[in-house]
C-alpha cells in the first residue's frame, strides 16, 4: 500500500509532463488555426461599400490593391454612363476633361447603336470608387470594387479594413475570393 | 532639494507620458473626413426650390411586404399591387377591397369599365369589377416578363421587358401584332432595356407611349403599330434621363405633359409633351437612397401619386 504512494519528486514529474504535453498539444491547436487562416483573404462587400474612396489611400500596397472590376452581365452599355463620365459634361466624348475616372483608367469603345463598351485598365485603376459610385446612382452597379488578390499582400490585419467606414472589409474563404453584388457567379471576370 | 525637483519633475514627466500612452490606447479620434478621391452625389440630389412644382398634401401607409404597382380608375378609387393582392382604396385612402392574385403582381392597369388587369409574371389576369376572374393569358416565350400593362377598349398592350417588345393582344387573350421590334426601314430602333423597367400607357388620343428606357426615349405607337411619334432626352441634369433604364415609370397630365419617376437618382419630374423639362414633382431627397420602382398614376383632379416602394406608401402631389 505505501509503494504505491508518490513522492513530491514523482509527482512534480508528473505535473512537468502534463503542462508539456497540454503545451504542445495546444501549440499544435494555434498552428492549425494559424494554418486554416491561410485559407482567408480579405474581400470588400460591394453590397456594404460606400465608395468613400479610402480604398485608394490606405492600402499597404501603392497604388491600391483593391480594383474596380466591371461586372459585364449587369451593364446597360449606356452611352451615358454614370461611371465613365463627370456630371453634367456638355459632350459624350472620350476627351479627359469629360471622364469622371482621376487616372483615366476606363476605356471607352464604341459597340453598336447605342451600347458603349467600358474596361477597366489595371494598371491605372487605383481604388478610388469613383466610378463605382456614379455607376450605382445612375446605372445598374456593374462597376464595383474588389481586393485583386493578384496584388494584396494578405496582411495579418488591413489596413483599409481599419480604416473603412462602412466595415466592408472582412476575411473570406479562399473559395469565395470574390463577392460581386448582383450577379451569381463569386468568379473574378 | 535638488535631487527632490529632479523627482517631481520626473513624475511629472511620468504622468504626461502616462496620459498620452492612456490617450492613444482609449480615445479614438474621428478619422478625417477630407478625401481626395471621394465622389459627392449630394449636389446632384439637390434642387432648386424654384423648380419644384407640387407639395405633397398626403401619404397613405399601405400594410404589405412588397409594393410593385399603383393604378386609379375613373372613379378616382386607387388600386395598389403587392405581392400577394390587389388593394382598392377610394380617393381618401381608405381600403374598400382587397383582392387575391395568384402570385406576385408586379403591375396593373383598369379598364374604363372597371375591368382590372394584372400581370403577373408572364400571365395577364382580367378580372372583373368584383374582382372575380373574366379570363387570364400567357405571353408566349422563354424571357418573358411583363413589367407594364394598358388597355383601350378591347385592346390590351403588354410591357415585355424580358423579350424587349410590346405584345398587342385583344381582350380575349388572343395575340394581334407586337409592336417596337428593330426595324430600320420604318425608322424604329428597337427597345433598349437593360434591366426590368418598361413602361407603357394610353395617351389622350388613344395612342401607346411606351418608354424606351436604355434611350431615354417616350416613343407613341398607333395600334396597327406604326410609330407616330417620339422624343428623347440624354442628360444627367433636371432636363432628362440617364443611366440604364429611365425613366422607369410614367403618367400623363389632362394636358398632355408626362409625369416620369427615375431610379439611381430618386425624382419624379414633368416633361411638357414636346419632351422639354417642365418642373419637379418630388425631389430626390423625398426618397431614401437607392429606392427602385417608384410607381405613378394621375387622378381626375390631376393628383399625382406615387407609390414609393421602400417607405411603403403612397404619397399624393398637388400643384402649388
Amino acid at each position: 500500500m505505501k509503494e504505491n504512494k508518490k513522492n513530491r519528486r514523482d509527482f512534480l514529474n508528473t505535473c512537468f509532463r502534463f503542462a508539456a504535453g497540454a503545451g504542445i498539444v495546444g501549440i499544435a491547436g494555434v498552428l492549425a488555426v494559424k494554418s486554416q487562416k491561410g485559407d482567408f483573404l480579405w474581400q470588400l462587400d460591394p453590397t456594404k461599400c460606400t465608395q468613400c474612396g479610402r480604398c485608394a489611400t490606405s492600402c499597404v500596397v501603392t497604388p491600391s490593391a483593391v480594383k474596380c472590376i466591371h461586372v459585364y452581365d449587369m451593364c446597360g452599355y449606356c452611352d451615358l454612363c454614370g461611371g465613365y463620365f463627370r456630371p453634367n459634361v456638355k459632350k459624350l466624348s472620350t476627351g479627359a476633361e469629360n471622364q469622371l475616372c482621376p487616372t483615366g483608367a476606363i476605356k471607352r469603345s464604341y459597340v453598336e447603336d447605342p451600347f458603349f463598351k467600358y474596361e477597366i485598365i489595371d494598371e491605372l485603376c487605383i481604388g478610388c470608387g469613383k466610378c463605382v459610385k456614379g455607376c450605382g446612382a445612375f446605372g445598374n452597379g456593374s462597376l464595383q470594387l474588389q481586393v485583386s488578390h493578384d496584388l494584396c499582400v494578405n496582411c495579418n490585419h488591413c489596413a483599409i479594413a481599419r480604416d473603412c467606414p462602412s466595415d466592408a472589409f472582412s476575411r473570406v474563404p479562399i473559395e469565395q475570393a470574390y463577392k460581386f453584388a448582383g450577379f451569381k457567379s463569386n468568379k473574378k471576370i | 532639494m535638488k535631487n527632490k525637483l529632479i523627482l517631481w519633475l520626473s513624475v511629472i514627466l511620468l504622468l504626461v507620458v502616462v496620459a498620452f500612452m492612456a490617450k492613444d490606447l482609449f480615445v479614438t479620434t474621428d478619422r478625417p473626413q477630407e478625401n481626395i478621391y471621394e465622389y459627392d452625389l449630394k449636389e446632384l440630389r439637390k434642387v432648386d426650390s424654384s423648380k419644384i412644382s407640387h407639395k405633397e398634401v398626403k401619404q397613405i401607409k399601405i400594410q404589405a411586404n412588397e409594393l410593385h404597382g399603383i393604378a386609379i380608375d375613373d372613379k378616382d378609387q386607387i388600386y395598389v399591387s403587392t405581392d400577394e393582392n390587389i388593394l382598392v382604396l377610394d380617393s381618401e385612402g381608405k381600403q374598400i377591397n382587397s383582392l387575391k392574385v395568384r402570385g406576385e403582381a408586379r403591375c396593373l392597369t383598369v379598364a374604363e369599365n372597371g375591368n382590372i388587369l394584372v400581370g403577373l409574371g408572364n400571365r395577364v389576369d382580367i378580372r372583373k369589377p368584383d374582382g372575380s376572374l373574366r379570363n387570364s393569358f400567357v405571353v408566349a416565350g422563354e424571357k418573358a416578363f411583363i413589367t407594364s400593362l394598358a388597355i383601350d377598349g378591347d385592346n390590351v398592350y403588354v410591357a415585355d421587358a424580358g423579350q424587349k417588345i410590346v405584345h398587342h393582344y385583344n381582350i380575349d387573350g388572343e395575340k394581334i401584332n407586337e409592336i417596337g421590334g428593330k426595324n430600320p426601314e420604318a425608322g424604329i430602333k428597337g427597345f433598349v432595356i437593360p434591366s426590368p423597367y418598361f413602361d407603357l400607357m394610353i395617351g389622350r388620343q388613344a395612342e401607346l407611349w411606351v418608354v424606351n428606357p436604355g434611350r431615354h426615349a417616350f416613343e407613341a405607337y398607333n395600334s396597327r403599330g406604326e410609330q407616330i411619334s417620339s422624343w428623347e432626352r440624354t442628360s444627367m441634369s433636371l432636363d432628362g434621363f440617364s443611366g440604364c433604364c429611365n425613366p422607369a415609370n410614367i403618367a400623363m397630365l389632362s394636358d398632355g405633359s408626362f409625369v416620369t419617376a427615375e431610379k439611381g437618382l430618386e425624382r419624379v419630374k414633368i416633361h411638357l409633351p414636346s419632351g422639354d423639362f417642365k418642373s419637379v414633382v418630388a425631389a430626390p431627397e423625398l426618397f431614401e437612397e437607392g429606392t427602385v420602382g417608384i410607381d405613378l398614376a394621375v387622378d381626375s383632379q390631376d393628383r399625382i401619386l406615387v407609390l414609393d416602394p421602400v417607405q411603403k406608401m403612397i404619397r399624393i402631389f398637388e400643384a402649388k
